[in-house]
């Protein structure tokens, strides 16, 4: 992903993320900001479909060849269900690539932006780049 | 889409019959004014949807409603608040400033009341039944229930989220009102000045018609004199998807994002 595109999500996902806090809650526990999102591989080891959010278990190893679990908070399943998402889209044993905001706290997880598949297709949780809730002047 | 003029007279109906001949129109005629007009002497000139008959006459809002634009103020700013709202609101900033008040009461699964219920990412969908609309609300699983049965309110109602609500149609357009507010309902409302709460006083008039095939309009007018000092106004459109079904949505079968009690967030990682 470009840093452009980078940084138009992480606008996007502010402000989606903003709006979807009238749902749930406010984002204000992740790291949005461009330049604090970061990236990660691993395996999946389980992919909840549930709401309010989903919630991915990714199996990480780190530089010392060690692994350790991560939790990646994502979009419901209301919203991924209606953006190409289903239950199966990532499967216990899929080693995937990811861009995520960052847990403020510290801890091992954060807030899933987008998901490359092994087949190399690139899924976005977040809706297109440039369109969240537009002005109704009517 | 099927128009329809907005003072119901004898032309009044459906458009689809008027691509038939005039004699087929005419039979029209015979048939469904009487059945119109049956339900108009109680309310004015505009079918009200109180018997099955009724039904086919209201305007045709099926698929479901995605909030997909930005709500807005009528007035493009904020209500002017009471003294005690605003102290209430100041407070709250002020216990955000600590920290606190970060998340609302919906970071625990509490769904907010009437008006933030109507604003939120998820579609909502109007079902038409004799004498009542009601509006299945995806986010939280809601339902509200509008009797346009001709009832009037209750003279002193049980307060609950969604209030007790009463609707007409005039012409095209939806008029509901709303009393009985359960002052602990989370407003949750993005136009509003934070951290207010509506009191038991509170009156809203939601007017709810299409603007055109894929879009609705819901104009909400809440008056409350212990909160503002005039009547506010917001105005959210939604989007039609013909296609989307209404999908369950159960808070608590996931939730790792509860706040403490002064709204301090958290999450659960394991």
């Amino acid at each position: 992903m470009t840093t452009t595109k980078t940084s138009c999500l992480a606008l996007v996902a502010t402000i989606l993320v903003g709006a979807s806090a009238a749902a749930h809650h406010s984002p204000v526990m992740f790291e949005f900001a461009q330049d604090k999102q970061k990236r990660i591989e691993g395996v999946i080891k389980e992919f909840q479909w549930t709401n309010p959010h989903t919630w991915i278990v990714l199996v990480v190893e780190n530089e010392a060849g060690v692994t350790e679990e991560w939790g990646f908070e994502g979009m419901s399943p209301n919203y991924l269900g209606r953006h190409g998402w289903t239950k199966r889209t990532l499967e216990p044993g899929a080693k995937i690539a990811m861009g995520y905001a960052p847990l403020k706290d510290g801890r091992k997880g954060g807030f899933t932006m987008n998901v490359r598949l092994p087949d190399g297709t690139v899924l976005q949780e977040l809706p297109p780049l440039g369109d969240p809730l537009p002005q109704d002047d009517r | 889409m099927r128009t329809r003029t907005t003072k119901a007279t004898q032309t009044d109906v459906p458009n689809k019959g008027a691509n038939r001949s005039p004699i087929a129109a005419a039979l029209m005629l015979v048939l469904i004014v009487p059945i119109v007009a049956s339900g108009q002497s109680a309310s004015g000139s505009s079918p009200q949807g109180r018997n099955w008959a009724e039904i086919p006459t209201l305007p045709d809002w099926s698929g479901v409603w995605e909030l997909t634009f930005t709500p807005r103020t009528a007035s493009g700013n904020p209500p002017e608040l009471t003294p005690k709202a605003a102290a209430q609101s100041k407070a709250f900033l002020d216990g955000r400033a600590r920290g606190e008040n970060l998340q609302s009461d919906l970071a625990n699964c509490v769904p907010p009341g009437l008006i933030g219920i109507m604003a939120q990412p998820y579609p909502i969908e109007f079902l038409f039944t004799p004498g009542k609309v009601t509006i299945a609300i995806e986010t939280h699983s809601q339902m509200r229930r509008i009797f346009t049965d001709g009832r009037s309110h209750p003279e002193d109602p049980d307060l609950s989220w969604h209030g007790d609500s009463i609707g007409r149609w005039e012409g095209d357009t939806l008029v509901v009102d709303t009393i009985g507010l359960d002052p602990a309902a989370p407003l949750d409302d993005l136009t509003g000045p934070p951290g207010i709460r509506l009191s038991d006083k509170a009156h809203a008039v939601e007017r709810i018609r299409m603007l055109d095939d894929a879009l609705l309009r819901i104009t909400t007018t809440i008056d409350d004199p212990e909160t503002f000092l005039e009547p506010w106004t917001i105005v959210r459109s939604y989007q039609r998807h013909r296609d989307w079904d209404i999908r369950e949505y159960i808070c608590q079968q996931n939730n790792r994002d509860a706040a403490d009690s002064e709204g301090r967030p958290g999450i659960r990682l394991d």
